[in-house]
């Protein structure tokens, strides 16, 4: 300690420490969704217990939106946004519906999951339309294939018992869906940090060029990211319509917008490179409370609206990036009034020169 | 630096939480007073002109019945309500009013109330036959019979003659439009073969759609072989006469049917343009799933559904003060 070459040898692993610390806390983006998270769920301790009494409701609620906007994460992740996922949960369930028994029809939802990433990469990746417009196109197309293959109608499943049973708790107080959606995130958090296809995706939307100078297969693993998107919204719509006993049509028309409201929150940037499954689980977990806590207490939809719009305004506007950039005009702002008044400072002896 | 940022924005967006938080505490917290809570899981609300009034009438009438009601809207989407249900289920209330977004959607919901020994009337629109036994009552239109009685105007406008027809429906898979199409389909048949539909869209109950697809069957069928229109409710009746006048053809010789008798539909038969609608009363239908609620708490006997009449309403009637429109 007395040698000062000692000291600084003893300072300097503690502050890398700190640094390496610090460096961990600046690159993960969950920040915000948990802060969310925290005040919601104090909010709902202190006027509406009922919501963690009654937590396989309020996880079930969750993972409602939360499994689709699972999916969403690994496609906004490489930059690209899929607004066909709330068509695919549809279609998906609408096809399930015409098989003649419920294995078959899970294996069929599945499979138009498959076809509607393959399609929505090829019009992406082959014929390089902006996702945002081929998979707004793909939302109607798919939309209206639901209704006419269920000729406009609700079509009610055969086994009606099993799909009540489905709606049943299986493992304590959780249900098949809630299940389903941990294992989900379990999987993809694992997919998106240890394989390298899946950290290959943030690459692919970070900086799309040097990810190609850098040999990453770009078009493949897009064709993986719609893939799997749209893999996982027909899932999540066979466990709709398992839940429901009958495939609806029309169902899902909520599920698109709190799919990206949960990935959003959770610090997910729409331009693509950062963010986290863990984040969009986090952000859903905070919006699914938050939804049920407001139910709860009685709060009319369009009150709840303006709520969920508030939050996401706010996750939005307390991006680092464009706090970032608000911070470094407010500076710049206060520099040029600064700036300005050392110049009226030094102005009287300059006009007093002449 | 940084970091100072990233608290200031984590201070910040918990004090704009905790504000939005502490306006819901004010304006959402009613306790229930003497045990009558009941959950009301509604597919609309304010969001619609029906659905407006009706949930005037239902809070009105919840307020002299003593009941603490918890209203939820689910827009139509089976998947939101299935999970509102488990909400309710799970604050366990003394009856849940479900008025289904999906009639086939809804036997998850009622196994579950039943199995918490929560009675569930139903409001607005049935549940399917074989779940009838779990539910305690319904009460609201009877959507079948609107359609029939529409379809009872158009017959005895045409007289016999041949008529063709073009059909606007209702939501596509919503059960008020199945239930008034089959209705309506089904007593022209049986009633009078004469009338011919040529064509039948879905104009989703609003009046631009309406507007659009009555505009494509004229062009389809040729303006000129259509000599009536049926339209599953008035704001979808006033977007096809829009129509018909877009394009030069005078609504007045044609034979125009709908469903509603709303502010918008009644001063069309009013001027002649609608030849006959159905009368539904938003504020009967509200009022009514409160009282069926508070009959079934208060232990009396249910009977039948309990059906609105279905009045119709024509130029005859129009102006009577019984038929004065309330939505």
């Amino acid at each position: 300690m007395t040698n000062p070459q000692s000291l600084n040898l003893g300072d300097a692993p503690a502050t890398t420490k700190a640094h390496r610390l610090r460096n961990v806390l600046r690159r993960r983006t969950e920040g915000r969704a948990v802060a969310l998270l925290a005040v919601v769920a104090v909010a709902a301790l202190v006027l509406e217990p009922l919501v963690f009494s009654a937590y396989p409701v309020t996880l079930s609620r969750v993972a409602l939106v939360g499994l689709v906007a699972l999916g969403l994460t690994v496609v906004i992740l490489m930059g690209e946004l899929d607004l066909s996922v709330a068509s695919t949960v549809v279609l998906a369930g609408v096809v399930m519906a015409q098989m003649p028994n419920i294995p078959l029809g899970i294996l069929a939802a599945l499979a138009t999951g498959v076809l509607v990433g393959l399609v929505n990469a090829f019009f992406v990746v082959k014929v390089g339309i902006n996702s945002f417009i081929a998979t707004l196109g793909m939302l109607f197309v798919l939309k209206g294939l639901a209704v006419v293959i269920s000729n406009s109608k609700p079509i009610p499943l055969d086994n009606i018992t099993f799909a009540i049973k489905f709606g049943l708790p299986l493992v304590g107080a959780l249900t098949p869906r809630i299940l389903i959606f941990a294992l989900a995130f379990v999987l993809l958090h694992l997919f998106l940090t240890r394989a390298r296809a899946g950290r290959e995706a943030f690459a692919v939307g970070g900086n799309r060029q040097a990810a190609r100078d850098a040999g990453i297969p770009v078009d493949r693993r897009l064709v993986t990211g719609f893939v799997m998107c749209g893999v996982i919204a027909a899932g999540a719509g066979a466990i709709d319509t398992l839940e429901r006993t009958a495939a609806d049509p029309t169902a899902g028309s909520t599920v698109l917008l709190s799919s990206f409201a949960a990935a959003i929150i959770g610090g997910v940037a729409l331009t693509g490179g950062r963010g986290s499954v863990l984040g969009t689980l986090i952000g859903a977990l905070s919006l699914g409370t938050l939804e049920v806590a407001l139910t709860l207490t009685g709060v009319q939809v369009d009150i709840q609206q303006i709520f969920i719009g508030g939050v996401l305004l706010l996750a939005v506007m307390t991006d680092p990036a464009s706090l970032r950039a608000a911070g470094s005009s407010i500076r710049t702002f206060v520099q040029g009034l600064r700036a300005r008044s050392t110049n009226r400072e030094l102005t009287p002896p300059n006009t007093s020169a002449p | 630096m940084r970091s100072t940022r990233t608290m200031a924005a984590g201070v910040a967006l918990i004090a704009a939480v905790a504000a939005l938080t502490a306006g819901c505490g004010s304006g959402g917290g009613s306790a229930a007073a003497d045990g009558k809570k009941v959950y009301a899981l509604l597919p609309q609300g304010n969001d619609q002109p029906y659905g407006t009034e009706y949930l005037k009438a239902m809070k009105a009438q919840a307020k002299e019945d003593g009941i603490d009601l918890t209203i939820t809207n689910s827009q139509y989407d089976a998947d939101k309500q299935a999970s509102d249900c488990q909400v309710a289920v799970a604050a366990k209330p003394a009856l849940i009013i479900l008025w289904p977004a999906v009639a086939d959607t809804v036997r998850p919901c009622l196994e579950r109330a039943k199995a918490a020994n929560i009675p569930v009337t139903i409001t607005n629109s049935d549940v399917k036959e074989q779940d009838k036994s779990l539910t305690a009552g319904y009460s609201g239109p009877d959507t079948y019979g609107q359609g029939a009685a529409s379809a009872e105007i158009m017959c005895e406008l045409a007289g016999g003659k041949p008529t063709n027809i073009l059909e606007i429906e209702g939501l596509t898979g919503n059960t008020t439009a199945i239930n008034r199409k089959a209705g309506f389909d089904e007593t022209i048949a049986k009633n009078c073969p004469n009338v011919k539909i040529l064509a039948s869209q879905p104009g989703d109950w609003n009046k631009d759609d309406s507007q659009t697809v009555t505009s494509e069957m004229l062009t389809a069928a040729g303006a000129k072989n259509v000599q009536g229109i049926y339209a599953a409710d008035d704001t979808m009746v006033a977007g096809a006469i829009d129509a018909l006048q877009a394009r030069g053809v005078d609504p007045e010789p044609l034979l125009i049917t709908s469903i509603g008798n709303t502010k918008l539909g009644n001063p069309l038969v009013v001027n002649g343009e609608l030849d006959g609608t159905v009368f539904q009363s938003s504020a009967w239908d509200g009022e009514h799933a409160v009282i069926l609620a508070n009959d079934v708490l208060e232990g009396k006997e249910i009977g039948d559904d309990q059906f609105m009449p279905s009045v119709k309403v024509t130029a005859e009637n129009a102006t009577d003060p019984s038929v004065a429109p309330n939505w």
